[in-house]
């Protein structure tokens, strides 16, 4: 099937139920990313949208800034991919947060500090899925955490490399999590693959 | 006063205006394939970002390096350049995840560089440096003026290739 024809399923329909599991998951990614920071958490109204694949790099500061990726792929029913992704220094406060550390202690990102993303991103995604399995009935579960601290045009290679094939647009579900005194924010994404779409779309054509 | 000139993904684009530099930034497994005529001073960079198309069916575009080349050095040809003189090097192609588990799929830098080399082979051009693979992120430079090629990774300095 043409990625042409795939666009005209896109429904308001479809687009309504994608907006009903964007807004469970990502509250529920939330509840999970809140726990393992040991504080609460405001969570912006998820989008769900169709964005360019070219412009994906330029949605977030540069494409050149150095920035932490914490990476899952969605296996099972309805794969996909999830990405946590946060500005270098954020990504310091972030580790501070989690270890219990003052963030000037923390001089650059080793094993035990990717780790702790790593949990961080594993734990978000797990509390994203179970939601999105309760809601549509369907298997999912995440691949282990991988943390990448490139520039945000590599990270986003990611992303690009593995959906821009399919079309010019690439649909994703992006929230972003406000936390701590200093106001440090991460962005979440997923990106259903198109094969999910359709599975979605024949749920909601059946119920 | 050099003017950057942003060549984004799937992008190709071509300068002969010695204060131009072209810039792929922040390169992951995408491929930046540069190409310069030292005569008449033609520069053209290609930010190719797959190897070719899944099915045939997105047609002739710059996204894919098995098209990227061809359009970029017809590009060149149009505005100036002798394709029988072009200066050719290559950086990008990184596998950006090294977890287990994830790593067997994610070969794209890989595949990318390999297409380009087979289309190189194919349309016998000769490669003349290069700055690939690995798992880090590059932005690449190419500068109009005398065609030097650089590439730049994360926390590090600018480099010749």
């Amino acid at each position: 099937m043409s990625s042409d024809s795939k666009m005209k399923e896109f429904n308001q329909e479809l687009l309504a139920s994608l907006q009903v599991i964007a807004n469970q998951g990502i509250r529920n990614a939330a509840r999970g990313f809140s726990k393992l920071i040991g504080q609460g958490l405001m969570v912006t109204d998820p989008i769900v949208r169709l964005v360019p694949f070219n412009e994906i790099p330029n949605m977030l500061g540069g494409p050149e800034e150095e920035a932490v990726g914490v990476y899952l792929k969605v296996e099972g029913d309805i794969p996909g991919q999830m990405i946590l992704i946060l500005p270098h220094p954020k990504a310091i406060d972030l580790v501070a947060l989690l270890l219990e550390t003052p963030a000037d202690s923390i001089q650059s990102l080793g094993a035990l500090e990717r780790s702790a993303l790593g949990e961080m991103g594993n734990m978000t995604g797990t509390f994203f899925l179970n939601s999105v399995a309760e809601i549509t009935g369907l298997s999912v579960r995440p691949s282990p955490p991988a943390v990448i601290v490139d520039m945000v045009g590599a990270i986003l290679d990611i992303i690009v490399a593995t959906s821009g094939g399919m079309g010019p647009n690439v649909l994703m579900f992006q929230a972003t999590f406000v936390y701590g005194d200093k106001q440090a924010e991460t962005d979440f994404w997923v990106i259903p693959d198109p094969a999910t779409l359709e599975i979605i779309a024949q749920k909601v054509a059946n119920s | 006063m050099l003017n950057s000139i942003s060549v984004g993904l799937g992008e190709e684009k071509v300068s002969r205006l010695s204060t131009d530099v072209l810039v792929a930034y922040g390169l992951g497994s995408c491929v930046g394939v540069g190409m310069y005529d030292p005569i008449t001073h033609v520069a053209g960079l290609l930010h190719a970002v797959l190897p070719e198309p899944l099915n045939g069916s997105e047609g002739y575009t710059s996204k894919y390096v098995s098209h990227g080349i061809q359009i970029l050095i017809d590009h060149m040809a149009k505005s100036g350049a002798d394709p029988s003189r072009l200066i050719v090097k290559m950086a990008g192609g990184a596998n950006m995840l090294i977890s287990p588990g994830l790593s067997q799929t994610f070969d794209i830098g890989t595949r990318n560089i390999a297409s380009a080399l087979a289309n190189f082979a194919r349309m016998r051009i000769k490669l003349v440096s290069q700055d690939v693979g690995g798992n880090i992120g590059r932005t690449v430079r190419l500068y109009v003026a005398n065609g030097r090629m650089t590439v730049r990774m994360i926390g590090g300095l600018e480099k010749d290739i």
